[in-house]
């Protein structure tokens, strides 16, 4: 009877099926009136005729940005297991359920140790690109 | 194939009753911004304007749909899919009741056995927020999508500015979670409320009789307030509405939308709405918990008890968000992106340095 992802999988076929059947029922001739003309047809610019084309270059901040967002995310990733497995084995003692996976308390110290420096090592990261101005938008 | 026939109609209702709940939120939403600002609001479609939805709903049907020329046809279409799926599917992990031990059963006829009904599409997923977080930012394509597919300068320049907004208040969101993770040990989400419930009740010196002091919002402010910040960022409302806001931009990425496809991205939007405050109640206002009830009660009037209560905990943010959408200005866009990097994630980071220092001091 499949996994415990079975559902999401079912849920994404019946969100598609709500979507695309708002798609096909604002496009059909029944509903509502299709009348183009040549003015419709153009990109809206405030009631002018537009100048260019849309396609145009950027600012290169936006691009800055959404490195230090993927390296910081990918960093983000990273931290979530450590967080789930820290401390569950403690947890598991109180009437929450049992949980099966967590960081005996052996090795504990020395994973707390590491993820400290592996933070001390991205706030550094963070502090490099605060200081080359990635983060100025004036 | 029971237990997928149970989904399937759990999905059915949960599709029914959020989609529902946007239409009415949209008047909620219609009638809180008349009442800020003096006015008396729809009144015209029945008593209350309650048939207002309706009318609303009809007019996006019947409306012209325009497609300009000018736009790359197959983006343009599945910009707002991608609004829309995203949207909904990130509900599939969120509890709305009592999930697992205290879920209440059914008794088939036929001899088929008992079947329990937890109150989650999709429940036993670990991942719980990481996936709702996964599925949020997915929704960063339907906006660059429509905002470069639209070939059109406003939508162009909102569609960045979106992007990059919502990205960059997905790090505050993940960082400000990881000190609620760190005490419950768990990324499900009913594995959180159960942690809060249960520490509520275990509190020394009397405190657990209040019952409340568990919830995410006592133990880690710092943490919820930075949620709060960025999840009104993510879902686009005011104060952060800059990728639509109306006198710069006219509708930001969705200019070139109307009709349904534009009715499409204001469903994303409120239904998005919505998961972030089933999100918000679920981690740091203890989901169903209230004094008096525990993940012990086991049945149906316990079980439909703790639902009202979650749904109403959830009812008062999103009227908490509209509130505060009449209440607090636009920010400029450098102050959007100060904010993000250089005050959340900063804070963010020093917030969860200072969870992971004391419990290492207190528990091992």
């Amino acid at each position: 009877m499949g996994t415990e992802y079975t559902p999401i999988f079912v849920f994404l076929i019946l969100a598609i099926g709500v979507g695309s059947s708002m798609i096909i029922l604002s496009a059909s001739w029944l509903l509502n009136p299709k009348k183009t003309t040549r003015v419709k047809q153009m990109p809206y610019e405030s009631g002018m005729d537009p100048i260019g084309d849309a396609r145009q270059r950027f600012d290169v901040r936006f691009y800055l940005v959404a490195i230090v967002f993927l390296l910081f995310d990918v960093e983000l990733l990273f931290l979530y297991p450590w967080a789930v497995g820290q401390w569950s084995l403690d947890v598991a003692v109180a009437p929450t359920g049992a949980y099966l996976a967590g960081i005996p308390a052996l090795f504990r110290d020395l994973v707390f140790w590491e993820i400290f420096v592996f933070i001390l090592i991205l706030a550094g990261a963070f502090a490099y690109a605060w200081r080359k101005g990635v983060f100025e938008w004036r | 194939m029971l237990v997928l026939i149970g989904i399937v109609i759990k999905m059915l209702v949960v599709v029914g009753v959020t989609q529902g709940a946007v239409a009415y939120l949209i008047l909620v939403e219609r009638k809180v911004a008349a009442y800020a600002q003096d006015r008396i609001g729809p009144n015209r479609c029945g008593p209350f304007a309650l048939i207002q939805p309706l009318a609303d709903g009809a007019k996006m049907l019947l409306k012209e749909d325009v497609i300009p020329g000018y736009v790359n046809k197959p983006l343009y279409l599945l910009a707002p899919l991608i609004a829309i799926v995203t949207a909904t599917i990130g509900f599939a992990v969120v509890p709305f009741g009592p999930v697992g031990v205290s879920a209440p059963g059914v008794s088939l006829p036929f001899g088929m056995g008992d079947y329990k009904v937890d109150f989650q599409i999709a429940p036993a997923i670990d991942i719980g927020i990481v996936y709702v977080f996964a599925v949020g930012s997915l929704a960063v394509y339907a906006v660059i999508l429509a905002g470069w597919a639209s070939n059109n300068k406003y939508s162009f320049i909102g569609g960045l500015r979106s992007s990059a907004q919502l990205i960059s208040y997905e790090i505050p969101l993940g960082l400000s979670i990881l000190p609620t993770v760190l005490l419950a040990g768990s990324l499900d989400l009913n594995a959180i409320i159960n942690y809060q419930d249960a520490l509520g009740e275990s509190l020394p010196f009397g405190l657990g009789s209040l019952g409340f002091l568990g919830w995410g919002v006592f133990t880690c402010p710092i943490g919820f307030l930075i949620f709060l910040t960025s999840a009104f960022a993510e879902t686009n409302r005011l104060p952060f509405d800059l990728p639509e806001s109306e006198q710069e931009l006219i509708g930001g990425f969705h200019t070139e939308y109307s009709a349904m496809k534009f009715g499409m991205f204001f469903l994303g939007e409120y239904l998005h709405v919505i998961t972030v405050s089933f999100l918000t109640v679920v981690l740091f206002f203890g989901g169903w918990d209230l004094p008096g009830l525990s993940q012990e009660q086991v049945g149906w009037i316990p079980a439909l008890l703790k639902t009202g209560v979650l749904v109403g905990k959830v009812a008062l943010m999103i009227v908490f968000m509209m509130w505060i959408r009449w209440t607090l200005p636009r920010f400029r866009y450098d102050q959007l992106m100060d904010l993000a990097w250089k005050a959340l994630i900063p804070l963010a980071l020093v917030n969860l340095v200072a969870m992971m220092v004391f419990l290492q001091a207190t528990r091992s």
